[in-house]
């Protein structure tokens, strides 16, 4: 479990400690990232000054299948670990610079739309894990937190959950291993599944946003169809990312009120605490770029940086996927997660393909 | 007492991911915004 331990820890960081120590593993993210462009480019090269026509494989795929054929082959030695883990930094940060391509209209417009999905998205979601979790006879904890793990954004979502339920260590593993897991494959299945029913980049942007659990493979798998559908999976994902402080505060006075147990503090504070917080930065910076405040070359650069980030964050994802650890689970929970990735991914799908119907996606 | 205040500062100098992420965020909008930083390729 060594991987899920790493994103355990790394929910805080301070300076100037740690700081020297992350440097080995940024150099190895930056380094997958890079072969995988390079890749991407040299392969591009070569097909076209033969005349060779063959499907374009984005940099992401192969940044994440390097990273993925290191860490099942040599592994992610020690030094490299926690700055390998600093992924998710680099996700957020990614998302807070993208802002500058929505106008804070389009992000008011996309969002509700996507906020609608999102909600309808919810509450089947965690009703359909809910009742899986009882007919393969899994804890009820362990199936909350695979509930919201899948319904919601992930790994984040369980460790939030996990505190406020008071679920254990265990159980926790087991959901961020299946949620893992599952996302990965959603890397490998979205995007064919996307090309095979012509989805427009819009549709399928929210159909990977809604659908997929991790937001760094939910970004991959946007980005992997394409920028403009990555642009949107990242807004649809960010909306669903902001109820994770609702559906935490559901389950936890849930799991309260059966173990005869009140919830401490404000519930107010509670729902602040676990916001998301990079949303706002993301908003802040949407709204710098509506009123103006970067020209165009500015937005481009903008632009461009959150793309460095994300290289970052896809060269971590697949640095991160283990199939020894995957295995060592074992098959239940994993089981369960597939089931409910499957419905899911076919409730989202059926959401957008709905909507598009309704609304202009 | 010194010790628990000891751990309550060290507790409140922590940062969080989202935080930092927001920080380094905002400060390369500042630095793209007013040309200390240009020309990003891709």
């Amino acid at each position: 479990m060594a991987s899920s331990a790493a994103v355990l820890k790394v929910d805080a960081i301070t300076i100037p400690k740690k700081f020297l120590a992350l440097l080995p593993g940024v150099a190895l993210l930056m380094l997958v990232g890079l072969g995988g462009k390079v890749l991407e480019q040299s392969i591009t090269r070569y097909t076209k000054a033969h005349h060779l026509v063959v499907p374009n494989i984005e940099y992401v795929l192969w940044a994440i299948l390097i990273g993925t054929l290191i860490s099942n082959t040599v592994g992610v030695a020690n030094i490299f670990k926690p700055g390998v883990a600093t992924y998710e930094f680099w996700l957020k940060s990614g998302i807070v610079l993208l802002g500058a391509r929505f106008l804070l209209g389009d992000v008011v417009k996309l969002g509700a739309v996507s906020l609608t999905l999102v909600v309808i998205e919810l509450g089947l979601s965690i009703a359909f894990m809910t009742l899986l979790g009882r007919v393969f006879k899994l804890s009820p904890k362990l199936t909350g937190l695979l509930a919201v793990g899948s319904s919601i954004c992930g790994v984040s979502a369980i460790i939030a959950a996990k505190g406020a339920i008071d679920a254990d260590d265990e159980d926790a593993s087991f959901a961020i291993a299946a949620i893992l897991a599952l996302g990965a494959l959603a890397l490998f299945t979205f995007p064919p599944i996307g090309h095979w029913l012509g989805m427009s980049d819009h549709m399928y942007g929210l159909w990977a946003g809604t659908g997929v659990d991790n937001t760094a493979e939910a970004v991959a798998a946007g980005a992997m169809y394409s920028d403009a559908a990555a642009k949107i999976a990242v807004l649809a994902k960010t909306t669903r990312n902001a109820m994770i402080g609702f559906v935490v505060l559901g389950y936890a006075l849930y799991f309260a009120a059966r173990e005869g147990r009140q919830i401490a503090g404000n519930k107010a504070a509670f729902l602040w605490q676990k916001f998301p917080k990079f949303v706002l930065g993301f908003l802040l910076i949407s709204a710098f770029a509506s009123v103006g405040v970067f020209n165009k070359a500015q937005i481009g650069d903008l632009a461009n940086l959150s793309r460095w980030a994300f290289l970052l964050t896809f060269a971590g994802v697949g640095l991160r996927i283990n199939f020894r650890e995957m295995k060592r689970q074992g098959l239940r929970p994993f089981l369960v997660g597939a089931l409910g990735e499957v419905a899911i991914a076919a409730i989202t799908l059926g959401l957008v393909l709905g909507a598009s119907r309704i609304v202009k996606i | 007492m010194a010790a628990e205040n000891s751990r309550a500062t060290k507790r409140a100098y922590k940062i969080s991911l989202d935080t930092w992420a927001v920080a380094l965020g905002l400060l390369l909008a500042v630095l793209v915004r007013f040309g200390a930083v240009k020309h990003i390729p891709w």
